[in-house]
Protein backbone atom coordinates (compact mmCIF):
# COMPACT_ATOMS: atom_id res chain seq x y z
CA UNK A 1 0.00 0.00 0.00
CA UNK A 2 1.01 3.39 -0.69
CA UNK A 3 2.11 5.70 2.42
CA UNK A 4 0.35 9.38 2.71
CA UNK A 5 3.22 10.65 4.16
CA UNK A 6 6.44 9.25 5.34
CA UNK A 7 9.46 10.76 7.81
CA UNK A 8 12.43 8.70 7.28
CA UNK A 9 15.61 9.26 9.92
CA UNK A 10 14.84 13.14 10.47
CA UNK A 11 17.56 15.16 11.95
CA UNK A 12 17.28 18.40 13.50
CA UNK A 13 20.01 20.40 14.90
CA UNK A 14 19.96 23.91 16.46
CA UNK A 15 22.63 25.40 18.33
CA UNK A 16 24.37 21.72 18.15
CA UNK A 17 21.75 20.04 19.62
CA UNK A 18 19.30 17.36 17.82
CA UNK A 19 16.11 18.00 18.20
CA UNK A 20 15.25 15.29 15.83
CA UNK A 21 17.36 12.40 16.45
CA UNK A 22 16.60 10.09 13.48
CA UNK A 23 12.69 10.36 13.88
CA UNK A 24 10.68 8.34 11.44
CA UNK A 25 7.25 7.98 10.65
CA UNK A 26 4.64 6.59 8.35
CA UNK A 27 1.24 7.11 7.58
CA UNK A 28 -0.93 5.61 5.13
CA UNK A 29 -3.79 6.87 3.05
CA UNK A 30 -7.01 7.51 5.47
CA UNK A 31 -4.98 6.59 8.65
CA UNK A 32 -5.09 9.28 11.57
CA UNK A 33 -1.64 8.87 13.71
CA UNK A 34 -1.58 10.54 17.20
CA UNK A 35 1.97 11.75 18.53
CA UNK A 36 2.24 12.36 21.91
CA UNK A 37 5.44 13.42 24.07
CA UNK A 38 6.29 16.00 26.50
CA UNK A 39 7.39 19.83 25.33
CA UNK A 40 10.79 19.69 24.49
CA UNK A 41 11.02 16.20 22.90
CA UNK A 42 10.74 17.57 19.27
CA UNK A 43 7.26 17.17 18.17
CA UNK A 44 6.57 20.07 16.95
CA UNK A 45 10.02 20.34 15.13
CA UNK A 46 8.40 17.34 13.58
CA UNK A 47 5.17 18.29 12.55
CA UNK A 48 6.73 21.33 10.79
CA UNK A 49 9.74 19.02 9.19
CA UNK A 50 6.87 16.97 7.79
CA UNK A 51 4.77 19.44 6.41
CA UNK A 52 7.82 20.96 4.93
CA UNK A 53 8.25 24.08 6.56
CA UNK A 54 11.52 23.60 8.10
CA UNK A 55 13.88 21.50 6.18
CA UNK A 56 15.45 18.39 7.93
CA UNK A 57 19.91 18.46 8.23
CA UNK A 58 18.78 14.65 7.35
CA UNK A 59 16.61 12.29 6.41
CA UNK A 60 13.82 12.44 3.79
CA UNK A 61 9.99 13.53 3.71
CA UNK A 62 8.32 11.54 1.33
CA UNK A 63 5.02 12.17 0.25
CA UNK A 64 2.86 9.68 -1.87
CA UNK A 65 6.33 7.59 -1.64
CA UNK A 66 8.15 10.32 -3.69
CA UNK A 67 10.98 12.72 -2.45
CA UNK A 68 9.25 16.17 -1.32
CA UNK A 69 12.29 17.57 -2.41
CA UNK A 70 11.32 16.31 -6.02
CA UNK A 71 8.07 18.12 -5.59
CA UNK A 72 7.31 21.97 -5.89
CA UNK A 73 6.71 23.49 -2.08
CA UNK A 74 3.39 25.38 -3.56
CA UNK A 75 1.91 21.92 -4.52
CA UNK A 76 3.61 19.88 -1.44
CA UNK A 77 1.90 22.06 0.45
CA UNK A 78 -1.76 22.25 -1.21
CA UNK A 79 -1.76 18.15 -0.57
CA UNK A 80 0.16 18.41 2.75
CA UNK A 81 -1.99 21.28 5.42
CA UNK A 82 -0.45 22.27 8.28
CA UNK A 83 -1.88 23.59 11.39
CA UNK A 84 -0.12 26.04 13.86
CA UNK A 85 -0.69 25.22 17.72
CA UNK A 86 -2.44 29.12 17.43
CA UNK A 87 -3.46 29.52 13.89
CA UNK A 88 -2.77 32.95 12.50
CA UNK A 89 -6.35 34.76 10.89
CA UNK A 90 -5.86 36.97 8.25
CA UNK A 91 -7.40 40.47 8.22
CA UNK A 92 -10.69 40.30 7.18
CA UNK A 93 -13.97 37.85 7.16
CA UNK A 94 -14.11 34.06 7.88
CA UNK A 95 -14.94 34.11 4.48
CA UNK A 96 -11.70 35.76 3.07
CA UNK A 97 -10.00 33.65 5.18
CA UNK A 98 -11.71 30.03 3.70
CA UNK A 99 -10.70 31.34 0.33
CA UNK A 100 -7.55 32.41 1.30
CA UNK A 101 -6.05 29.16 -0.01
CA UNK A 102 -8.00 28.68 -3.30
CA UNK A 103 -7.13 32.57 -4.09
CA UNK A 104 -3.25 31.99 -3.68
CA UNK A 105 -3.58 29.19 -6.42
CA UNK A 106 -6.26 31.57 -8.57
CA UNK A 107 -8.92 30.08 -7.61
CA UNK A 108 -12.34 30.95 -6.28
CA UNK A 109 -14.43 29.56 -3.19
CA UNK A 110 -18.01 30.22 -3.84
CA UNK A 111 -20.79 30.67 -1.37
CA UNK A 112 -21.69 27.24 -1.21
CA UNK A 113 -18.28 26.20 -0.81
CA UNK A 114 -17.86 28.07 2.18
CA UNK A 115 -20.95 27.16 3.86
CA UNK A 116 -20.13 23.27 3.64
CA UNK A 117 -16.41 24.21 4.83
CA UNK A 118 -17.98 25.89 7.88
CA UNK A 119 -20.24 23.42 8.63
CA UNK A 120 -17.81 20.82 8.17
CA UNK A 121 -16.09 22.16 11.13
CA UNK A 122 -18.61 22.58 13.11
CA UNK A 123 -19.77 26.46 12.46
CA UNK A 124 -22.70 28.11 11.70
CA UNK A 125 -22.88 30.02 8.25
CA UNK A 126 -23.44 33.25 10.03
CA UNK A 127 -19.61 33.01 11.34
CA UNK A 128 -18.53 33.44 7.61
CA UNK A 129 -19.45 37.04 7.88
CA UNK A 130 -17.45 37.74 11.35
CA UNK A 131 -13.81 39.20 11.43
CA UNK A 132 -12.22 36.55 11.67
CA UNK A 133 -9.20 37.93 14.22
CA UNK A 134 -12.45 38.39 16.81
CA UNK A 135 -13.21 34.51 17.05
CA UNK A 136 -12.27 32.69 20.27
CA UNK A 137 -9.49 30.43 20.32
CA UNK A 138 -11.59 27.41 19.53
CA UNK A 139 -13.16 29.03 16.77
CA UNK A 140 -10.06 29.88 15.35
CA UNK A 141 -8.72 26.31 15.30
CA UNK A 142 -11.86 25.89 13.15
CA UNK A 143 -11.39 28.25 10.97
CA UNK A 144 -8.09 27.17 10.53
CA UNK A 145 -9.04 23.88 10.03
CA UNK A 146 -11.95 25.13 7.36
CA UNK A 147 -9.39 27.25 5.77
CA UNK A 148 -7.07 24.06 5.12
CA UNK A 149 -9.52 22.21 4.00
CA UNK A 150 -10.90 24.69 1.45
CA UNK A 151 -7.55 23.31 -0.56
CA UNK A 152 -8.87 19.59 -0.61
CA UNK A 153 -5.60 18.26 1.03
CA UNK A 154 -4.62 14.60 1.31
CA UNK A 155 -2.77 15.06 4.79
CA UNK A 156 -3.69 17.33 7.60
CA UNK A 157 -1.12 17.81 10.46
CA UNK A 158 -2.15 18.83 13.69
CA UNK A 159 0.71 20.69 16.34
CA UNK A 160 -0.94 20.80 19.48
CA UNK A 161 -4.44 22.36 18.24
CA UNK A 162 -5.87 21.54 21.74
CA UNK A 163 -3.47 22.99 23.79
CA UNK A 164 -4.63 26.97 23.62
CA UNK A 165 -8.02 25.94 24.36
CA UNK A 166 -10.03 24.63 27.33
CA UNK A 167 -10.66 21.50 27.80
CA UNK A 168 -13.91 20.78 26.46
CA UNK A 169 -13.41 23.05 23.53
CA UNK A 170 -10.06 20.52 23.25
CA UNK A 171 -12.15 17.30 22.81
CA UNK A 172 -14.66 18.72 20.57
CA UNK A 173 -11.47 19.55 18.11
CA UNK A 174 -10.59 16.14 18.36
CA UNK A 175 -13.77 14.74 17.94
CA UNK A 176 -14.07 16.72 14.57
CA UNK A 177 -10.51 15.45 13.35
CA UNK A 178 -12.51 11.86 14.22
CA UNK A 179 -15.04 12.99 11.71
CA UNK A 180 -12.92 14.24 9.10
CA UNK A 181 -10.88 11.18 9.05
CA UNK A 182 -14.05 9.27 7.48
CA UNK A 183 -14.15 11.75 4.61
CA UNK A 184 -10.73 9.80 3.90
CA UNK A 185 -8.05 12.38 4.87
CA UNK A 186 -5.09 11.50 6.57
CA UNK A 187 -4.66 12.80 9.84
CA UNK A 188 -1.75 13.49 11.98
CA UNK A 189 -1.93 14.61 15.07
CA UNK A 190 0.86 16.30 17.57
CA UNK A 191 -0.16 16.71 21.43
CA UNK A 192 1.05 16.72 24.83
CA UNK A 193 -2.21 15.79 26.06
CA UNK A 194 -2.37 11.93 26.06
CA UNK A 195 -6.42 11.58 26.51
CA UNK A 196 -6.40 13.56 23.27
CA UNK A 197 -4.32 11.65 21.64
CA UNK A 198 -6.45 8.26 22.74
CA UNK A 199 -9.49 9.74 21.20
CA UNK A 200 -8.40 10.62 18.20
CA UNK A 201 -8.53 6.77 18.17
CA UNK A 202 -5.69 6.21 15.54
CA UNK A 203 -2.13 4.89 15.58
CA UNK A 204 -0.24 5.92 18.75
CA UNK A 205 3.40 7.13 18.56
CA UNK A 206 5.04 8.20 20.93
CA UNK A 207 7.89 10.87 21.04
CA UNK A 208 11.28 10.73 22.84
CA UNK A 209 14.41 12.90 22.53
CA UNK A 210 14.09 13.54 19.05
CA UNK A 211 12.62 9.84 18.31
CA UNK A 212 9.67 8.05 17.57
CA UNK A 213 8.67 5.37 19.35
CA UNK A 214 5.57 2.88 18.67
CA UNK A 215 2.84 2.97 21.24
CA UNK A 216 1.87 5.96 24.00
CA UNK B 1 26.14 87.92 -11.90
CA UNK B 2 28.70 87.50 -9.04
CA UNK B 3 27.94 85.84 -5.39
CA UNK B 4 28.31 86.61 -1.60
CA UNK B 5 31.71 85.29 -0.82
CA UNK B 6 32.10 83.65 2.60
CA UNK B 7 35.73 84.38 3.59
CA UNK B 8 36.86 81.61 6.35
CA UNK B 9 36.66 83.67 9.52
CA UNK B 10 32.80 84.49 8.51
CA UNK B 11 32.22 80.65 7.90
CA UNK B 12 33.76 80.43 11.90
CA UNK B 13 31.11 82.52 12.97
CA UNK B 14 28.46 80.52 11.33
CA UNK B 15 29.76 78.14 14.16
CA UNK B 16 27.74 80.30 16.56
CA UNK B 17 24.60 78.10 15.26
CA UNK B 18 26.35 75.39 16.53
CA UNK B 19 26.85 76.99 19.75
CA UNK B 20 23.20 77.22 20.34
CA UNK B 21 22.19 73.87 20.17
CA UNK B 22 25.20 73.01 22.39
CA UNK B 23 23.82 75.06 24.57
CA UNK B 24 20.41 74.18 24.41
CA UNK B 25 21.07 70.73 24.72
CA UNK B 26 23.04 71.40 28.00
CA UNK B 27 20.51 74.00 29.25
CA UNK B 28 18.16 70.66 29.15
CA UNK B 29 20.65 68.29 29.56
CA UNK B 30 19.97 66.18 26.66
CA UNK B 31 23.43 64.94 26.75
CA UNK B 32 23.41 65.50 22.88
CA UNK B 33 26.43 68.45 23.10
CA UNK B 34 29.59 65.58 22.22
CA UNK B 35 27.32 64.50 19.38
CA UNK B 36 26.72 68.30 18.56
CA UNK B 37 29.97 69.37 18.60
CA UNK B 38 31.56 66.35 16.23
CA UNK B 39 28.65 66.47 14.15
CA UNK B 40 29.77 69.61 13.27
CA UNK B 41 33.22 69.05 13.09
CA UNK B 42 32.98 65.92 11.29
CA UNK B 43 30.15 67.48 8.12
CA UNK B 44 32.83 70.73 7.90
CA UNK B 45 35.75 68.72 7.43
CA UNK B 46 34.34 66.16 4.82
CA UNK B 47 32.36 68.63 3.01
CA UNK B 48 36.17 71.02 2.90
CA UNK B 49 37.24 67.37 1.91
CA UNK B 50 35.07 66.74 -1.07
CA UNK B 51 35.39 70.22 -2.03
CA UNK B 52 39.14 70.10 -2.83
CA UNK B 53 38.85 66.59 -4.22
CA UNK B 54 36.22 68.40 -6.77
CA UNK B 55 38.67 71.28 -7.17
CA UNK B 56 41.30 68.34 -7.86
CA UNK B 57 38.96 66.35 -10.38
CA UNK B 58 38.05 69.52 -12.22
CA UNK B 59 41.29 70.52 -12.94
CA UNK B 60 42.06 67.04 -14.04
CA UNK B 61 38.75 65.42 -15.52
CA UNK B 62 39.31 62.22 -16.48
CA UNK B 63 37.06 59.75 -16.97
CA UNK B 64 39.07 56.91 -14.01
CA UNK B 65 39.15 59.56 -11.61
CA UNK B 66 35.22 60.61 -12.17
CA UNK B 67 34.20 56.73 -12.12
CA UNK B 68 36.23 55.62 -9.14
CA UNK B 69 35.06 59.41 -7.17
CA UNK B 70 31.74 57.76 -7.97
CA UNK B 71 32.62 54.37 -6.77
CA UNK B 72 33.81 55.28 -3.18
CA UNK B 73 30.26 57.34 -2.99
CA UNK B 74 28.44 54.14 -3.59
CA UNK B 75 30.62 51.99 -1.45
CA UNK B 76 29.91 54.65 1.32
CA UNK B 77 25.83 54.46 1.00
CA UNK B 78 26.10 50.77 0.78
CA UNK B 79 28.08 50.74 3.82
CA UNK B 80 25.51 53.47 5.37
CA UNK B 81 22.20 51.44 4.41
CA UNK B 82 23.91 48.37 5.47
CA UNK B 83 24.47 49.10 9.43
CA UNK B 84 22.54 48.53 12.56
CA UNK B 85 20.07 46.99 11.07
CA UNK B 86 18.03 45.29 14.23
CA UNK B 87 16.52 41.59 13.81
CA UNK B 88 18.47 41.42 10.11
CA UNK B 89 21.03 39.59 8.78
CA UNK B 90 24.68 40.64 9.89
CA UNK B 91 26.45 43.36 8.38
CA UNK B 92 29.06 41.23 5.80
CA UNK B 93 25.73 39.70 3.96
CA UNK B 94 23.36 43.43 3.56
CA UNK B 95 26.62 45.41 2.33
CA UNK B 96 27.35 43.94 -1.36
CA UNK B 97 23.46 43.55 -1.44
CA UNK B 98 22.95 47.26 0.05
CA UNK B 99 25.48 48.43 -2.77
CA UNK B 100 23.54 45.91 -5.69
CA UNK B 101 20.31 48.22 -4.70
CA UNK B 102 21.46 51.97 -4.21
CA UNK B 103 23.72 51.18 -7.23
CA UNK B 104 20.45 49.64 -9.25
CA UNK B 105 18.53 52.55 -7.97
CA UNK B 106 21.11 55.01 -8.74
CA UNK B 107 21.91 53.96 -12.61
CA UNK B 108 18.34 53.90 -13.71
CA UNK B 109 17.94 57.30 -12.73
CA UNK B 110 21.01 59.00 -14.13
CA UNK B 111 21.92 57.22 -17.11
CA UNK B 112 18.50 57.98 -19.46
CA UNK B 113 18.94 61.81 -17.72
CA UNK B 114 22.42 62.29 -18.60
CA UNK B 115 21.68 60.58 -21.86
CA UNK B 116 18.78 62.43 -23.29
CA UNK B 117 17.66 65.81 -20.27
CA UNK B 118 20.66 67.16 -19.56
CA UNK B 119 23.72 65.90 -21.97
CA UNK B 120 26.81 65.91 -20.65
CA UNK B 121 30.26 67.15 -22.71
CA UNK B 122 32.12 65.25 -22.31
CA UNK B 123 30.25 62.04 -20.51
CA UNK B 124 32.01 62.18 -17.61
CA UNK B 125 31.52 65.43 -17.05
CA UNK B 126 32.05 65.78 -13.27
CA UNK B 127 30.48 69.34 -12.56
CA UNK B 128 27.73 67.65 -13.09
CA UNK B 129 27.80 64.01 -12.76
CA UNK B 130 29.03 64.44 -9.46
CA UNK B 131 26.96 65.82 -7.46
CA UNK B 132 23.62 64.77 -9.18
CA UNK B 133 24.78 61.23 -8.65
CA UNK B 134 25.68 61.99 -4.97
CA UNK B 135 21.64 63.32 -4.54
CA UNK B 136 20.49 60.29 -5.86
CA UNK B 137 22.62 57.97 -4.06
CA UNK B 138 21.72 59.41 -0.43
CA UNK B 139 17.99 59.25 -1.44
CA UNK B 140 18.91 55.60 -2.72
CA UNK B 141 20.94 55.05 0.58
CA UNK B 142 18.07 56.42 2.92
CA UNK B 143 15.15 53.73 1.07
CA UNK B 144 17.55 50.87 0.88
CA UNK B 145 18.37 51.60 5.12
CA UNK B 146 14.49 51.60 5.92
CA UNK B 147 13.42 48.66 3.28
CA UNK B 148 16.02 46.56 5.50
CA UNK B 149 14.82 47.76 8.70
CA UNK B 150 11.13 47.56 8.34
CA UNK B 151 11.17 44.07 6.10
CA UNK B 152 13.12 42.30 8.80
CA UNK B 153 11.62 43.56 11.52
CA UNK B 154 8.17 43.03 10.06
CA UNK B 155 8.59 39.46 8.83
CA UNK B 156 9.85 38.39 12.72
CA UNK B 157 6.80 39.85 14.38
CA UNK B 158 4.09 38.82 11.42
CA UNK B 159 6.20 35.19 11.51
CA UNK B 160 3.54 33.42 11.92
CA UNK B 161 1.12 34.89 9.41
CA UNK B 162 3.55 34.35 6.83
CA UNK B 163 4.00 30.86 8.00
CA UNK B 164 0.22 30.43 7.97
CA UNK B 165 0.23 31.61 4.03
CA UNK B 166 3.02 29.33 3.31
CA UNK B 167 1.29 26.35 5.18
CA UNK B 168 -1.52 26.92 2.22
CA UNK B 169 0.35 26.53 -0.20
CA UNK B 170 2.06 30.73 -1.24
CA UNK B 171 4.96 31.71 -2.52
CA UNK B 172 7.60 32.91 -0.72
CA UNK B 173 6.20 36.26 -2.63
CA UNK B 174 2.94 35.95 -1.97
CA UNK B 175 3.47 35.28 1.50
CA UNK B 176 5.43 38.65 1.94
CA UNK B 177 3.27 40.58 0.33
CA UNK B 178 1.64 42.65 2.75
CA UNK B 179 5.17 42.99 4.13
CA UNK B 180 6.45 44.34 1.12
CA UNK B 181 3.76 46.24 0.70
CA UNK B 182 3.76 48.33 3.62
CA UNK B 183 7.83 48.40 3.61
CA UNK B 184 7.60 49.98 0.24
CA UNK B 185 5.20 52.54 1.24
CA UNK B 186 6.85 53.82 4.13
CA UNK B 187 9.89 53.98 2.52
CA UNK B 188 8.77 55.95 -0.43
CA UNK B 189 6.59 58.01 1.47
CA UNK B 190 9.38 61.07 1.95
CA UNK B 191 9.97 61.47 -1.35
CA UNK B 192 6.34 61.68 -2.22
CA UNK B 193 6.11 64.00 0.30
CA UNK B 194 9.18 65.74 -0.89
CA UNK B 195 7.43 65.93 -4.44
CA UNK B 196 4.13 67.96 -2.80
CA UNK B 197 5.62 70.00 -0.48
CA UNK B 198 8.27 71.47 -2.65
CA UNK B 199 8.48 74.96 -3.19
CA UNK B 200 5.88 75.68 -0.63
CA UNK B 201 7.61 74.72 2.38
CA UNK B 202 10.92 74.44 1.00
CA UNK B 203 13.02 75.55 -1.94
CA UNK B 204 15.23 72.54 -2.49
CA UNK B 205 19.15 72.81 -1.93
CA UNK B 206 20.32 72.64 -5.33
CA UNK B 207 18.07 74.88 -6.59
CA UNK B 208 18.79 77.57 -3.87
CA UNK B 209 22.44 76.88 -4.76
CA UNK B 210 22.11 77.58 -8.50
CA UNK B 211 20.36 80.44 -7.81
CA UNK B 212 22.66 81.61 -5.18
CA UNK B 213 25.68 81.52 -7.79
CA UNK B 214 24.03 83.08 -10.24
CA UNK B 215 21.68 80.68 -12.31
CA UNK B 216 18.17 82.49 -13.95
CA UNK B 217 15.62 80.86 -11.68
CA UNK B 218 13.86 79.28 -14.23
CA UNK B 219 16.95 77.39 -15.13
CA UNK B 220 17.01 76.42 -11.63
CA UNK B 221 13.67 75.38 -11.33
CA UNK B 222 13.91 73.07 -14.51
CA UNK B 223 17.19 71.42 -13.08
CA UNK B 224 14.92 70.84 -9.53
CA UNK B 225 12.32 69.49 -11.04
CA UNK B 226 14.20 66.93 -12.99
CA UNK B 227 15.60 66.14 -9.36
CA UNK B 228 12.83 65.28 -8.22
CA UNK B 229 11.31 62.90 -10.80
CA UNK B 230 15.01 61.61 -10.76
CA UNK B 231 14.55 60.80 -6.77
CA UNK B 232 11.35 59.33 -7.29
CA UNK B 233 12.49 56.68 -9.53
CA UNK B 234 15.92 55.97 -7.77
CA UNK B 235 13.32 55.26 -4.53
CA UNK B 236 11.40 53.16 -6.49
CA UNK B 237 13.77 51.00 -8.09
CA UNK B 238 16.03 51.07 -4.80
CA UNK B 239 12.95 50.12 -2.57
CA UNK B 240 12.16 47.59 -4.62
CA UNK B 241 15.32 46.08 -5.32
CA UNK B 242 15.85 46.18 -1.73
CA UNK B 243 13.15 43.73 -0.95
CA UNK B 244 14.34 41.53 -3.92
CA UNK B 245 17.67 41.31 -1.75
CA UNK B 246 15.62 40.69 1.88
CA UNK B 247 12.59 38.27 0.30
CA UNK B 248 16.00 35.65 -0.90
CA UNK B 249 17.62 35.98 2.57
CA UNK B 250 13.99 35.71 4.28
CA UNK B 251 13.35 32.33 2.43
CA UNK B 252 15.24 29.12 1.24
CA UNK B 253 14.81 27.71 -1.93
CA UNK B 254 12.53 25.40 -0.48
CA UNK B 255 10.07 28.68 0.36
CA UNK B 256 10.96 27.73 4.19
CA UNK B 257 10.91 31.48 5.98
CA UNK B 258 14.10 31.58 8.01
CA UNK B 259 14.52 34.85 10.26
CA UNK B 260 17.99 36.27 10.61
CA UNK B 261 19.33 35.27 13.86
CA UNK B 262 17.34 32.42 14.54
CA UNK B 263 19.27 29.31 13.13
CA UNK B 264 22.14 27.81 13.92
Amino acid sequence: MTSALEGRDLVVLRAGRRILDGASILVQPGESVAIQGPSGSGKSTLARTLASLLEPDAGTVLLGERDARAIPPVEFRTRVAFLAQQPAMFEGSVLANLAAGPRLHGKSLDDAGAGALIQAVGLDEETLAREARTLSGGEKQRVALARALANAPEVLLLDEPTAALDPEAGERIVALLRELRTRGLSIILVTHVEAHARALRGTLYRCERGRILAGA
Amino acid sequence: MTYAQITLPRLLLSLGLIAVAVALSRRSRLGLERDLVWGAVRGAAQLIAIGYVLLLLFSHERPLWVLLLLGVMLVAAGATAARRVEHGPPRAVLFPRAIAAVGAGTLVAVVPVFAGVVPLHPWYEARYLVPISGMMLSNAMNVVAQVFERIFASARVEADQIEALLALGATPRQALERQVRSTLRAALLPTINGLLTVGLVALPGMMTGQIVSGTAPEQAVRYQIVILYQLVAVAAVAGLAAVAFARRLLFTSRAQLVLPGTQA
